[in-house]
Formats: C-alpha cells, sequence, structure tokens
C-alpha cells in the first residue's frame, strides 16, 4: 500500500507503477516509461462505502487511503489461537460456531472475541464490535492511554 | 468459502426455529432447496390495532450474509410509515452498516453480523407495534398515522381482515 499517499511533486503515473510493483504478477518485467499497462483481474475486492464493492485497483485514492488505514488499524488488534480454555467466550458471534483448537482469533479492545476471518471481514465494512457496538478506533485510543 | 458458512448459519438458526419456536411469528423457507429465502408469518402484535393478523413477509438473504443485511418483503397489503407501498421494510437495523442516508443512524441501529432471523423480525414486530415516522417509507401512511389516526387505524384493521382472508 505504499501508493497511498500523495507525494506533493510527482505525478499519478508513478504511482500507478509502485503499485504494479508490489502486487503485480503480471508485469514482471520493469516497464520504465510509456503509459502504465492495463489493469488485470485478481485484485482482492474491498468495500469502501456500503453497496459499493471494488477491487482493489479501481478505488479512488481516497478510497485507498481509507482502506489502507483501517487495514493498518486493524493489524494493530491483538490476534491469537484457540486454546481450548479461552475465558473471553468460546463461541464467534457472527458465525454462531463454537472456537476450535487451533483456529485463528482475533480479540478487540472492548474484550469480545470472534473468528479473525469473520470479524475482519466486518471491520472491513464497519470499524464498530458487533456485540456492543464499541468503535473500536475509539476503543483502540484508551488502551493505548492506559498502558 | 463464504458460501458455505451462510448456508450453514442459516440452516443452523431454521434447525433452532423449528425446535424452539418463537411466540409473535413463524418462519420456514419459501422453498426446501434455497436456504437464502424464507417465508415468515407475522402475528399482529396484541393490543395494537394490527392485533388478529397474520401477515406474509419474504426474506432474501445474501450470500455475504452475516456481514450484509436481508432484505424484507411484505406479500401481505399493509399500511405502516415504515412499509413502502411495494412492502419493502425500511428499518435501520437492514440498512448495512456505514450506510447513514439521512444521517442520523448510528452503528448500533444498523445492520451488525450478530442479527439472526430471530432478532430482525422481533426488531419488525416492534417496528409494526410502535411506528418510526421520522424516516417514513410510506409517506402518506406517516402522515396519516401522525395526523389522522382514525383513518389510519381503519386502513389498518383492512389490512387485518384481508390478511386473515388470505391466509384461510
Amino acid at each position: 500500500m505504499g501508493n497511498c499517499f500523495k507525494t506533493p511533486s510527482t505525478d499519478d503515473i508513478t504511482l500507478l507503477h509502485d503499485n504494479d510493483s508490489q502486487d503485480g504478477t503480471q508485469q514482471a518485467a520493469p516497464v520504465p516509461v510509456g503509459p502504465p499497462p492495463p489493469y488485470q483481474e485478481r485484485a482482492p475486492v474491498y468495500y469502501p462505502s456500503p453497496n459499493v464493492s471494488r477491487p482493489a485497483n479501481m478505488l479512488t485514492e481516497d478510497e485507498q487511503i481509507k482502506i489502507a488505514q483501517r487495514l493498518g488499524l486493524i493489524s494493530h488488534l491483538p490476534t491469537g489461537v484457540y486454546d481450548g480454555c479461552s475465558k473471553r467466550g468460546k463461541e464467534c458471534a457472527i458465525c454462531m460456531c463454537e472456537f476450535v483448537m487451533g483456529e485463528a482469533l482475533r480479540y478487540l479492545p472492548c474484550m469480545h472475541v470472534y473468528h479473525k476471518d469473520c470479524i475482519d471481514d466486518w471491520l472491513m465494512r464497519s470499524f464498530t464490535c458487533p456485540s456492543c457496538c464499541e468503535p473500536v478506533d475509539a476503543a483502540l485510543l484508551t488502551t493505548y492511554e492506559t498502558n | 468459502m463464504a458460501v458455505d458458512q451462510s448456508a450453514l448459519l442459516l440452516q443452523r438458526q431454521l434447525r433452532d426455529m423449528i425446535k424452539n419456536p418463537v411466540p409473535g411469528f413463524s418462519a420456514g423457507l419459501v422453498d426446501d432447496e434455497d436456504i437464502y429465502k424464507w417465508e415468515v408469518v407475522i402475528y399482529g402484535p396484541p393490543d395494537t390495532p394490527l392485533e388478529g393478523g397474520v401477515f406474509k413477509a419474504h426474506l432474501t438473504f445474501p450470500r455475504e450474509y452475516p456481514q450484509k443485511p436481508p432484505k424484507m418483503l411484505f406479500l401481505s397489503e399493509m399500511w405502516h410509515p415504515n412499509i413502502g407501498q411495494d412492502g419493502l421494510v425500511c428499518i435501520s437495523i437492514l440498512h448495512e452498516a456505514g450506510e447513514d442516508k439521512w444521517g442520523y443512524e448510528s452503528a448500533s441501529e444498523r445492520w451488525l453480523p450478530v442479527h439472526t432471523v430471530e432478532t430482525i423480525l422481533i426488531s419488525v414486530i416492534s417496528m409494526l407495534a410502535d411506528p418510526n415516522d421520522e424516516s417514513p417509507a410510506n409517506v402518506d401512511a406517516a402522515k396519516e398515522w401522525r395526523e389522522n389516526r382514525t383513518v389510519f387505524n381503519k386502513k389498518v384493521a383492512k389490512c387485518v381482515r384481508k390478511s386473515q382472508d388470505e391466509f384461510l
């Protein structure tokens, strides 16, 4: 996501090249000049706002920034693996399935626990805990302050 | 993967609901082969003008459920501020996360992936009993509910009778 921040002196073409070199297997050979290559398929799909789903390479710059920030924040939330004796709950409230030994979990600052995949998908749509509706970013700040 | 998860979750809810029916409504599938389309019958809440009504509705779930909300459509004729003339239910918990068309719905009022058929229908029943005229889907019904309750209740009574006739 190195292409998410504006550099005042350069233009968009260089930003696009950065993008290609990062996640592109399509254009492995370096292309120093000329127009950017046409975008290819198989980019991850994001939800910049409700009812809008777009592959990563079709996002506007603002949407890219928003999504990069969100991904960054999510990556700060602790994860773990279910070891069979979690005191914080035995079931994921999103898929309603009991945790199974070895499954990846994500812990929210409000102390609610979910499957990592279930909650990460949700947090990209809304940055709130589905169980208590606490905004995750506010709760994150509080944990930083108290630590 | 996501498709399987939503189907499993809905099957689980259907099983639970058959085992432990909830008063106020009954639920099943429109077609036994399609777990994403439910048919529900809501009983008009007691002590409201809707009492005695048996209202049929369909819930259509997207493959992305529970990350995205279902849509709910009444097949029975309804006269209610929060149900469109086409039967579409307009309540905030069925609005997708982040959606804030009118600028006043907080995250807790909107869709959450912890909602189930049961919690949705409980909200709908509460909406039936207690309309929210601030965001009407049926503006005429909302105006009448506010300004001319007698006429409003008469129209509702007609819907109740019609729902009973259709149910027989």
